[in-house]
């Protein structure tokens, strides 16, 4: 017996809306076979089947992992507890901690070559990298969100009262990460700290980490919001990368690009001009990276900014870090519209963005474009 | 009953496809039948996954916060003049008499009061709220090295403990009151497993009948922050969306409430569990048995001083009153106060909360 057909047009990111059909049978008492059918015209990746189920499963699949990684760590824990009268190693000893002048910060904002640099930096001797342990984030939101009166206060965990207690907490909090988060690091080796989302505590981070090394790395809003909105929509990447949940209801690159380029804008706002704060701050070595220079000549901007940073680079290293992780060696099919790796074309805003669009974010990012990208 | 599915799609133009995609399962009354792999997953499989992960969680968490405290004193430990056994931690939620009773514990002697330092709030909101689904090794808050950041969570209330109150014995008492913070009760009762706790509550309903008051137009919230663009906006939803004031405090309550109660029930430390309305119905024996489980030894005379001095009766009269920080301590009081539908409003979303602490309504 048929008990259900519910055709129906959906649009969404498909350039027509999508043809859906559900056909259903009883083939026995109480239980039912279904047909699912989905037919469209799609520009970039073909979406994959949308019913809850592939969600569903993929969640079972993420509980099993986690309660697998929870055992490892219960059990890593108890082995600890049992031997907690003799220290492990490197537990806790200040002597083991990262060098804070080793580490190499990269702030800024997403989308804007921070994968590709720190791709670059880790394929040099003695680099290694922690990726985006988001310290910035957590410090940052926090201390920025804090009210006029609580900042005044002498009671507030961050109140500018106990200013120096709390920056040295900071730092301690960072360190002690760093050593954990990256165990293999050895006394004399760079930690390149990729951190382009966590860069509005870029100015707190490097307050309590006077001595580390800074990368000030700019890319125009306007390629950024491009960026993010291509990355965002149904089907590319970033869509497909976030959890499920309130991420992806309130992506809106597909229903309302206006909206979403106004949040980029004013996230870039903060991010990029508070990593410019600390930039400015900062009396440790440093240096300002625009993406537009690395990509149009990598070799020798890899080459200022090791000699800015104060960090011995032969040319022969550069070079080969440059050439393995150059545009042109990364596979055709992992490039293009709605990858990680899209255009890499300074300028492609003005075929990628509406004028609305642009004007947006040029609006919204009026002190930095003109600060790095004056007209 | 396997499902089949395919994907297919062709190139029609450049970066243009045409595609189809095709599935095909069985369901029983709407339930995927078990052994479908497209399906949803065995709701048995999940529970079962759900068990395992709360109970995997909780081990790591009081291994975590048993590994923190063994580090403490280990040789090389901490030597500030706060002791992280000597912190009573007060958590719960606002408007629940935390001020009352951390006004009557800082009287008593060898005693001090950090009044909102908001590090719970700091720690709990980023952990559960923005950053719930990072699980990374990298991740500062990264499951992998737990205890590495608790021990520093622990160091940084203690550095700004003892940045805050330089001139505290070692032998003194701090008690952080942190009822908006208790979103991270947790963490903080993990990160300091040998301190005290005072978990206190209140009757949700009451609770949202005194938000409701201070947000009024005119309410001490106003007065005392006019400048605050939150409790401007606050003001505003009292005034013009009251219902939607109350169902935000409901929400917040069950979340801190919750939170705390999760913290109180793991915590292996002294710790008590204080309602308002017993404080308020015999403030001298409920002081008595706070002290008595927290195992601190006070001696009665000193505990009748402070509650006489902090008692109801003893604010002058233009203190209190509706508007006022001192409104009306009266425990029921929402009664007269919420209408029929906000009442509804707090029962149904704190009903689990309300179920456990005030059965009898």
């Amino acid at each position: 017996m048929r008990v259900a057909k519910k055709p129906g047009l959906v649009s969404g990111g498909s350039l027509l809306p999508v043809l859906k059909n559900r056909v259903a049978f009883e083939v026995a008492r109480g239980i039912k076979a279904f047909l699912n059918v989905e037919l469209g015209l799609i520009r970039g990746e073909t979406p994959g089947a949308e019913s809850g189920l592939t969600d569903a499963k993929a969640d079972t699949r993420e509980k099993d992992t986690r309660v697998r990684q929870l055992g490892q760590i219960g059990r890593r824990l108890a082995g600890r507890a049992r031997t907690v009268a003799e220290p492990a190693a490197g537990d806790g000893a200040q002597d083991n901690r990262v060098r804070p002048e080793n580490m190499i910060w990269i702030f800024g904002s997403g989308r804007s070559g921070s994968t590709w640099l720190r791709s670059m930096m880790s394929d040099m001797e003695r680099h290694r990298v922690w990726e985006e342990p988001m310290v910035g984030q957590l410090f940052g939101v926090f201390h920025k969100q804090a009210q006029e009166g609580q900042l005044r206060s002498a009671n507030f965990i961050m109140g500018e009262p106990t200013r120096k207690g709390w920056t040295r907490s900071i730092r301690n909090f960072v360190l002690d990460g760093a050593h954990y988060a990256n165990p293999r690091l050895g006394p004399d080796d760079y930690l390149v700290v990729k951190e382009p989302n966590g860069s509005t505590g870029a100015p707190l981070l490097m307050e309590a980490l006077p001595e580390s090394r800074m990368i000030l790395l700019v890319r125009d809003p306007r390629d950024v919001a491009a960026s993010v909105l291509d990355g965002a929509r149904k089907g590319s990447w970033l869509y497909e990368r976030k959890d499920k949940g309130r991420w992806k209801e309130n992506a809106l690159a597909d229903t309302n690009p206006e909206a979403i380029t106004r949040r980029r804008a004013n996230m870039y706002m903060t991010q990029v001009g508070n990593a410019r704060d600390a930039y400015e701050a900062h009396e440790g070595p440093k240096v300002l990276v625009r993406y537009e220079e690395l990509r149009a000549d990598t070799l020798e901007t890899m080459k200022r900014i090791y000699s800015e940073l104060g960090i011995p680079a032969g040319d022969k290293d550069l070079t080969r870090v440059v050439e393995k992780h150059s545009w042109e060696n990364i596979p055709e099919e992992n490039k293009g519209e709605g990858k990680f790796y899209r255009k890499a074309t300074p300028g492609g805003w003005r075929e990628d963005l509406t004028p609305k669009q642009a004007g947006i974010v040029e609006k919204i990012t009026a002190p930095l474009l003109e600060e790095f990208y004056p007209a | 009953m396997p499902v089949y599915k395919t994907r297919t799609a062709f190139e029609v133009a450049r970066r243009i496809k045409v595609f189809l995609n095709l599935e095909a399962g069985a369901v029983r009354n709407g339930t995927p039948v078990p052994g479908d792999i497209g399906a949803s997953g065995d709701p048995g499989r999940e529970q079962e996954l759900e068990r395992a992960l709360e109970d995997k969680e909780r081990v790591v968490a009081r291994l975590s916060a048993k590994l923190v405290a063994a580090g403490n004193d280990a040789p090389g430990g901490r030597r500030g003049n706060v002791k992280p056994e000597n912190v009573i931690w007060m958590l719960g939620t606002a408007r629940t008499g935390s001020t009352w009773l951390g006004d009557m514990m800082k009287n008593l002697p060898g005693h001090d009061l950090w009044h909102e330092p908001r590090v719970g709030e700091f720690f709990g909101f980023y952990a559960y709220e923005r950053a719930a689904g990072r699980k990374t090794a990298n991740f500062i808050l990264g499951p992998q090295h737990r205890e590495v950041w608790l021990k520093s969570m622990r160091n940084f209330v203690l550095d700004g403990a003892e940045a805050r109150f330089p001139d505290l014995e070692a032998s003194d008492y701090l008690v952080i009151k942190e009822p908006n913070g208790s979103i991270g009760a947790p963490l903080l009762m993990q990160a300091m497993p040998e301190s005290r706790m005072v978990f206190l509550i209140r009757d949700p309903r009451d609770v949202a009948a005194s938000a409701l008051d201070a947000a009024s137009e005119g309410g001490w919230l106003q007065t005392r922050m006019k400048k605050s663009p939150r409790v401007r906006a606050r003001v505003e939803t009292a005034t013009s969306q009251p219902n939607t004031l109350v169902a935000n405090r409901a929400r917040m309550y069950l979340q801190a409430v919750s939170n705390s109660r999760d913290a109180y029930e793991a915590h292996e430390g002294p710790k008590v569990l204080v309602r308002y309305e017993e404080l308020r119905a015999d403030t001298l024996q409920t002081m008595k048995r706070i002290y008595s489980e927290l195992g601190i030894l006070i001696e009665e005379r000193k505990l009748a001083r402070v509650v006489k001095k902090h008692a109801w009766e003893s604010i002058p009269e233009d203190k209190k009153g509706p508007g006022k920080f001192a409104r009306k301590a009266t425990p029921g009081g929402w009664r007269e106060d919420l209408t029929s539908k906000q009442v509804r409003i707090v029962e149904e979303t704190t009903a689990p909360l309300l179920k456990e602490f005030y059965p009898t309504g």
